[in-house]
């Protein structure tokens, strides 16, 4: 497993090396080209480089080709009144377990995001799946989690704008409203560190989905470095990979990692639309539906 | 379900699918030839924060695309099959309800057709019961009145055949004592006042237990 990872890795950085050379050429600007494993193959760990754009293009490409050939596979159970098919079944699982997130936080409106959050939760869960078997994955760029990030977050503002009006969403960022003396003084100051708090869900989304699963990557390949030329028998150096006892560990953090993610996103519209269903500005004493929730609203106002 | 999910599609396909490929190609060309406001990119970089803007806007590109393929092609059969498969299963549990509630009628009918049939069997028993008991009464009634006519005839009969046996002992009685009297008066005398005197006598006589 261990050799075929990193071939794979070599031919991979083969790949981002002709994109490189002809970055280089035509900017005269170097590219991220390198990635983890080569870097610490060189014992280089400064200016930690991340997938190149052709790189990022293949992994993107390696997701999209297992998350259709799950989808065909899954459309083929679909036939029967009961779904024996495997791939069916776990993709049910996968749908009710995300619906009942959703349904949870958000209440019965949270169904309206179902394609929203399994597109966000197969991204995730398959390309944090394919680290497991490759030197990096779309999920371990920074920039791609950016993006996964940003969609969010700008999707979140957009639903808030809908369901509250443009002031009405402004005005959810300045906080409670206060007596004039007080308002003067605190409301900007909320309103600034509320603009800075949505900017920063981009940051903090991003980054910990990128250091879970790169941070898992690199910890792996340390763990492997340590079980390299561990013996010598018969003129044949003996390499334990050490890092594959993280896999079992690694793989709960693919579906946490994915569950985080989409949960999170329950959560910013939870905040943000709740308002305007109890006419309460703060509305942190109630639930999110009328009729519809569950009394799992409770983690949206934590 | 479905219903609900459907609303959530806010801008066109086209649209998001247009939006999508400008956003790739753009974010191609960005990550190419980056622009010189996103030359911090390089300071991050050195800091070991490997960030790509033109990756980051190309990766928009592809969800928007992505976001409505997976709706069609993923999400919308598996609602498909899903929603089917609950309507089924709720038609097979209202059917399934259905018939419980005939066998609940049915048993309840059942029941009370045995506690009516209990009902009628007991009522006929009782009234086979009393039948039975009128007719023995009636049956111990004539038994009765039969026992009673035979010992009045029997008591008839006795007392005529009494009567009878005692008008002979009487005319017995009269001969016997008309001819002692004969022999011992041996004298003539007129037979028929003799006879009503003896008659006389007799009917004067008191007979022991009569």
């Amino acid at each position: 497993m261990l050799e075929f990872l990193q071939v794979g890795s070599r031919l991979l950085a083969a790949g981002e090396e002709a994109g490189h050379a002809t970055d280089e050429h035509t900017s005269g600007h170097s590219t991220s080209t390198t990635h983890a494993a080569e870097g610490d193959h060189k014992g280089d760990h400064k200016g930690d480089h991340g997938l190149s754009f052709t790189g990022l293009g293949v992994y993107l490409a390696i997701v999209l080709a297992i998350l259709f050939a799950w989808t065909v596979s899954m459309r083929k159970g679909l036939n029967g009144r009961f779904f024996t098919k495997w791939t069916t079944q776990w993709t049910e699982h996968m749908y009710v377990f995300v619906e009942n997130m959703a349904v949870g936080i958000i209440g019965a409106r949270g169904r309206r995001y179902m394609p929203f959050l399994v597109t966000l939760w197969l991204i995730i869960f398959i390309g944090n799946i394919v680290s497991l078997f490759f030197p990096s994955s779309v999920t371990g760029d920074l920039s791609f989690n950016l993006a996964m990030a940003l969609i969010v977050v700008g999707y979140v503002q957009w639903e808030g704008i809908k369901q509250n009006g443009l002031f009405g969403h402004i005005a959810h960022f300045a906080g409670p409203k206060l007596p004039l003396a007080l308002a003067v003084l605190i409301t900007p100051m909320i309103f600034i560190v509320e603009l800075l708090s949505e900017t920063m869900k981009n940051v903090s989304l991003s980054l910990r989905l990128y250091g879970n699963i790169d941070g898992g990557h690199k910890a792996v390949v340390a763990m492997n470095d340590l079980g390299k030329h561990i013996a010598n028998i018969g003129g044949f150096d003996v390499n334990i990979p050490i890092g594959m006892f993280l896999m079992p560990i690694k793989l709960l953090t693919c579906i946490v990692q994915a569950m985080i993610f989409t949960l999170l996103f329950c959560v910013y519209v939870s905040m943000v639309t709740h308002d305007e269903h109890h006419g309460d500005e703060h509305g942190h004493d109630h639930g999110h539906d009328h009729g519809n929730d569950h009394g799992h609203g409770e983690p949206a106002h934590a | 379900m479905s219903q609900e999910t459907q609303k959530s599609g806010g801008a066109p396909t086209i649209a998001l699918v247009v939006f999508g490929v400008a956003a790739m190609l753009g974010g191609a060309n960005i990550s190419a030839n980056p622009p010189a406001f996103l030359a911090f990119q390089k300071d991050l970089e050195a800091q070991g924060i490997p960030l790509d803007l033109g990756k980051t806007v190309a990766a928009i590109g592809v969800f928007l695309i992505l976001f409505p393929v997976i709706k069609s092609f993923f999400l919308k059969p598996l609602q498909e099959a899903i929603d089917q498969r609950t309507h089924s299963l709720e038609s097979t549990f209202a059917d399934a309800e259905n018939l419980r509630a005939e066998m609940a009628q049915m048993k309840s009918d059942y029941e009370k057709r045995i506690i009516q049939t209990e009902e009628d069997a007991r009522n006929q028993i009782q009234s086979q019961i009393k039948e039975a008991q009128d007719l023995r009464t009636q049956m111990v009634n004539e038994a009765n009145a039969r026992v009673e006519e035979m010992q009045r005839k029997a008591r008839e009969e006795m007392e005529a055949e009494r009567n009878k046996v005692l008008a002979e002992v009487r005319l017995h009685v009269a001969d016997l004592s008309l001819q002692a009297t004969e022999k011992l008066l041996n004298e003539n005398v007129d037979n028929e006042r003799n006879r009503r005197l003896i008659d006389e006598f007799i009917a004067t006589a008191e007979v022991p237990g009569r």
